[in-house]
């Protein structure tokens, strides 16, 4: 632009004018992207970092509900009880595997969905529109609908297993009837809204990629795993960390299919009880905040834990394939 | 392009601001702010809140309504939660903070003695009150905090009887008329378990339990004792209180031994398990009635009555306490005076079968001739005017006397659904207590 | 990302950013997100989606046949499978219980807020972490991922007490401002930029000299636009649903739809079919607004794969 001006004399004077543009410019460089975070982090500090700092210090204190201005100090002691308690790896184990039973069908159905709606499809947006349904759907209301077709006695899903000559199934006291009754109404809710997110980044994979996977003779199938799936990955990869979360945080679903107090503890025999469920537990039911703080500080470590070491692995993998390749 | 670009962008950009700006003026306008309770008095009109939950029945019947035209100048808003965990959940939270309370508060007798104990300066003293010297003695003893003070005035008390099928009696080769049903459990709950076995052995539909649940059974039994879980001095006693353990074993044995439908009273399962006719009895407190009629449906009417329980109990109730901060503090204890009144108390009685807490209402005529007609007619203001009689005249409440019944009936199911030592169960019942109340 | 095969740069660098119709519209050609795959559907894909859609729509079609029957209707064998007489009869009492009008109000405010704004600070974060470089930048990634972490139900003591004193109790801006943005967005923009945007694009916005602002508007809104739907889409209905908090912080005189419908159980004897009725209210707005803006935000992305 400004070299199209012709003559010296305001060839002077642009020298200082063009130094102002690279400072405005390098400033924008540097700026811009702090610039960019900063509405995000300036909410977030202000309610989601403040409170998680006061949750640590509330952790080491004993503290009840009603009485939050009285603070008794315990140090670590909230920690090591909750070490020491059963409920606490038995919770543990059922978030493990209520996630595992909840997580992976939920992604294989949502890929293998997305996969479909991709298709040229008459009534496309039927199909789609009735596969995020569920998700529109809230906690609550989808956890009722799931809790009168799972009951015992006069339930739709008994009732069709009844026709198929099988017993009813007390699907709340049996421990891992109760995990698959609850790992459904997360499914159903969810496998739709990650289909979508698969979906529409399967429509940003460039064609050309297919093309020439086409040429080289790869099957439908071939071209699925060779070029579809890499096509999405961080997008996959997104569902996965989201999915592992939510799975970790698992709370409104079992707390409604239990009906009550049974739910908060997650089944008489705390057979579906998550760490989610333990946390309110211990804070309103027990009211004692500072056990339910460091429920959720635990989780909190155990997620980092669970990312770090997926990193290191990683790390480490592709240390290995490298040194192997070059070897 | 770029043009109908830019006209979107301006659209967004529009829209951006509309909503930002009518989010802020919504939320400026909504409440008063000042952290108070929300009542208060504006050109002459007083405005008083109410916090209430479940089975409380004031809006249900009209009453509020009704106070509202016989005094012109007052307005009340009241707010029913539905699950009372709920309720106290968001009830503690606004204690803690010291906003968002309601000028009144509805108080479950399972949280009046952690109330009393703990938060009792943020309640008026209700003791002063004129004209509130007709409730059964024990009732307000129950919210009396150590200085005296009195935090809230009570709506009800649950008198326990039986509920029972007729014609599932017939079958099973039982006594069906209400008085001869009585004498088969006369004076001793175990007895009640034995008719049970007979049921059991008797009947020729294996559907049909004897009981609905095991916790109904323990419930019943524990609350006819003055004291349950703890005693007087706040210790708690449960493992050595004969009343306890004793209401344990039987309801373990019952529900050890397939006498009951393994339902969770007022949960979902319960509602089709009365709707289908699933169970011959269920230990019923006063203000139960109600439900059971509305569930069980027209198509059993005449089939239910009511039986004298073995022995009187008290199961339930609740109060109403003023906030002290309340900006309408004397017109709302006026309210709760009056809503707790003996004719109030007999209306609500009449009409949803909540029985009162006060010893006036429990004399007037209306209360004690009272029949049911849906339970064949059964005289339920005697039965139940009788089994209020029988209530020990103290109640010993403990802090966490809501959570640990909830405890109590979660071993039972242990028992009762996952086929668990009563051994077991109890065990797993102490640990969780002492989590409960650590 | 393999980009090498998009010749972009010899599109993009003749043009000045003023003027950047043509840039975006060769831009648009060429990287035609959605190409996908386009083979035609066989008979086995219409059977699987029917199935799948079956199953997705029923437990919502039998909340409304619970919400059309009565209590003892509802809880016989076998169940029923047909709508019952009552639908219109309970929809009306609880709409009317539920007192839902204001609360629906309320909702759409609190939603439509939360969502626009997330929408705009994650899609701005999400391209400074994806496309831009910045000291910190890694650590503070880090730091967001870490926030979806944190267990929501505990922080509600901490941010009670911080509303009280800001005088925000039982108001709407209690339960927006919290959630203005949200680590999932961010995070899902990143990684969706990080995919969709191929660094030469913004790199030629550069070497033309246009600003971060401008590139930003020009370059990554329009690609970001699909994702920025869906991002809408999925915040506001969170937002709608959102139950616990808005519970502690409001009250009936103020409240969101899941609030108010807390009401309904609330009744002296619970009423199934009331409470699905209720359900079937509170969902309804959600299911309008996918169906009318399901087919454009969907359709959008499908349209241009179908034309290129």
């Amino acid at each position: 632009m400004a070299t199209s001006l012709p003559t010296t004399r305001t060839g002077e004077r642009e020298r200082p004018r063009q130094r102002r543009r690279t400072l405005l410019h390098r400033l924008d460089l540097r700026g811009a992207p702090y610039a960019f975070i900063t509405p995000f982090f300036v909410v977030f500090a202000a309610f989601s970092f403040y409170p998680l700092v006061y949750t640590a210090w509330i952790s080491l204190h004993r503290v009840e509900l009603a009485t939050m201005n009285v603070m008794e100090w315990v140090a670590f002691d909230n920690y090591t009880a909750l070490w020491q308690d059963e409920r606490f790896w038995n919770a543990l184990l059922n978030t493990l595997t209520l996630g595992v039973l909840s997580t992976v069908p939920q992604l294989m159905t949502a890929l293998g969905l997305a996969h479909l709606l991709n298709y040229r499809l008459r009534g496309s947006t039927f199909f789609r529109v009735a596969a995020i349904t569920p998700y529109a759907t809230s906690v609550g209301a989808a956890a009722l609908v799931f809790t009168m077709l799972f009951e015992r006695d006069f339930g739709m899903i008994n009732w069709m297993l009844s026709l198929v000559g099988v017993d009813n199934v007390d699907w709340e006291n049996n421990k891992w009837a109760a995990q698959t009754a609850i790992s459904t109404i997360v499914i159903w809710r969810w496998t739709g809204y990650n289909a979508l997110l698969y979906l529409a980044a399967m429509q940003a994979v460039p064609r050309d990629r297919y093309e020439a996977a086409a040429i080289d003779g790869a099957s439908r199938w071939q071209q699925f795993v060779s070029v579809t799936i890499p096509g999405i990955r961080s997008t996959i990869v997104f569902t996965i960390v989201l999915s592992t979360i939510g799975a970790t945080q698992l709370f409104g679903e079992p707390l409604i299919f239990g009906q009550g107090p049974m739910g908060v503890t997650g089944g008489a025999d705390n057979q579906y009880q998550t760490l989610g469920l333990l946390l309110y537990e211990e804070g309103w039911k027990n009211y004692q905040m500072g056990r339910a703080a460091t429920v959720a500080w635990v989780m909190f470590l155990l997620l980092i834990l669970v990312f770090v070491v997926q990193r290191v692995v990683k790390r480490l993998a592709s240390r290995r394939a490298s040194s192997v390749r070059t070897s | 392009m770029s043009r109908a670009h830019k006209l979107l962008r301006t659209r967004v950009v529009a829209t951006v601001s509309a909503v930002a700006a009518l989010g802020l003026v919504v939320g400026c306008s909504g409440g008063d702010g000042d952290g108070g309770t929300g009542g208060g008095v504006k050109d002459g009109e007083v405005t008083i809140t109410m916090g209430l939950f479940g089975v409380m029945g004031y809006k249900e019947t009209g009453l509020l309504d009704q106070y509202m035209k016989e005094n012109p100048n007052v307005r009340i808003e009241a707010e029913v939660a539905g699950d009372e965990q709920t309720y106290y959940t968001a009830l503690q939270t606004h204690l803690a903070a010291g906003s968002g309370l309601k000028d009144i508060q509805g108080i479950e007798i399972g949280r009046a003695k952690e109330l009393a104990d703990t938060q009792a300066a943020k309640f008026t003293d209700l003791s002063g009150v004129k004209g509130a010297d007709h409730f059964l003695p024990w009732k307000l003893s129950q919210v009396t905090a150590k200085d005296d003070k009195v935090i809230g005035f009570g709506t009800d008390i649950g008198p326990m009887a039986v509920c029972y099928r007729k014609d599932m009696f017939e079958q099973a080769g039982l006594p069906t008329d209400r008085e001869e049903v009585a004498e088969l459990w006369e004076g001793d709950w175990s007895k009640y378990v034995e008719a049970g076995k007979e049921f059991k052995k008797g009947t020729k539909n294996d559907k049909v339990a004897f009981m609905d649940s095991a916790s109904g059974l323990f419930n019943a039994m524990i609350y006819g004792n003055s004291e349950q879980f703890y005693n007087e001095s706040g210790e708690l006693i449960y493992q050595d209180n004969p009343a306890v353990t004793e209401a344990w074993k039987l309801a373990a044995e019952a529900g050890g031994t397939g006498l009951t439908a393994k339902l969770r009273q007022f949960q979902p399962g319960w509602d089709p398990g009365l709707a289908n006719s699933t169970f011959a009895t269920a230990v019923c407190p006063a203000w139960m009635l109600g439900h059971i009629s509305e569930k069980a449906g027209p198509a059993n009417k005449g089939k239910w009555d009511v039986a004298k329980a073995p022995k009187g109990a008290n199961w339930g109730g609740s109060f109403l306490g003023v906030i002290d901060k309340s900006p309408v503090k004397e017109e709302a204890k006026k309210l709760v005076a009056w809503l707790t009144a003996p004719e109030q108390q007999e209306s609500i009685f009449k009409k949803l079968g909540n029985f009162p807490s006060s010893q006036e209402a429990l004399k007037a005529p209306a209360v004690t001739d009272a029949k049911s007609e849906y339970f064949s007619d059964a005289p339920i203001g005697k039965i139940f005017g009788e089994a209020a009689q029988e209530i020990p005249d103290k109640q010993v409440l403990g802090r966490k006397d809501g959570t640990i019944k909830d405890i109590f009936s979660q071993g039972l199911t242990l028992i009762e659904s996952q086929g668990k030592s009563p051994d077991e169960a109890w065990k797993d019942t102490e640990d969780r207590i002492k989590k409960a109340t650590g | 990302m393999t980009t090498d095969s998009l010749p972009v740069r010899t599109d993009v660098r003749p043009q000045p950013p003023k003027d950047s119709r043509p840039a975006r519209r060769s831009l648009r050609t060429r990287l035609r997100p959605g190409a996908g795959r386009q083979h035609h559907a066989g008979p086995l894909t219409y059977l699987l989606l029917t199935v799948a859609a079956l199953v997705s729509l029923f437990p919502l079609y039998w909340t409304m046949v619970a919400a059309s029957t009565d209590n003892t209707r509802v809880s016989q064998t076998p169940p029923p499978f047909l709508p019952g007489p009552h639908l219109l009869e309970n929809l009306g009492k609880a709409w009317q219980d539920a007192a839902l009008g204001k609360a629906m109000v309320n909702s759409f405010i609190v939603a439509g807020v939360i969502a626009l704004s997330t929408v705009l600070f994650a899609t701005l974060a999400g391209f400074a972490f994806a496309k831009l470089r910045f000291k910190g930048r890694n650590i503070l990634l880090m730091l967001v991922i870490g926030t979806m972490m944190v267990p929501p139900q505990l922080s509600v003591v901490p941010l009670f007490m911080m509303m009280t004193d800001l005088g925000w109790g039982q108001k709407l801006p209690a339960v927006i401002f919290p959630t203005l943005v949200s680590a999932v967005g961010v995070f899902f923009m990143r990684q969706y930029l990080s995919e969709a945007l191929p660094d030469e694009l913004v790199e030629a916005g550069r070497i033309d000299g246009a600003h971060s602002l401008r590139i930003f508007w020009s370059i990554v809104l329009p690609i970001a636009r699909p994702p920025m739907a869906v991002l809408f889409m999925i915040t506001f209905v969170h937002a709608w649903n959102d139950f616990f908090w808005p519970f502690i912080v409001l009250d009936m005189t103020n409240p969101t739809v899941p609030v108010a419908l807390t009401q309904l159980s609330a009744g002296y004897i619970r009423d199934q079919s009331l409470i699905m009725a209720g359900a079937l209210l509170g969902t309804l707005p959600l299911l309008v607004m996918f169906v009318v803006f399901g087919r454009q935000i969907v359709g959008g992305i499908m349209q241009g794969a179908v034309k290129g």
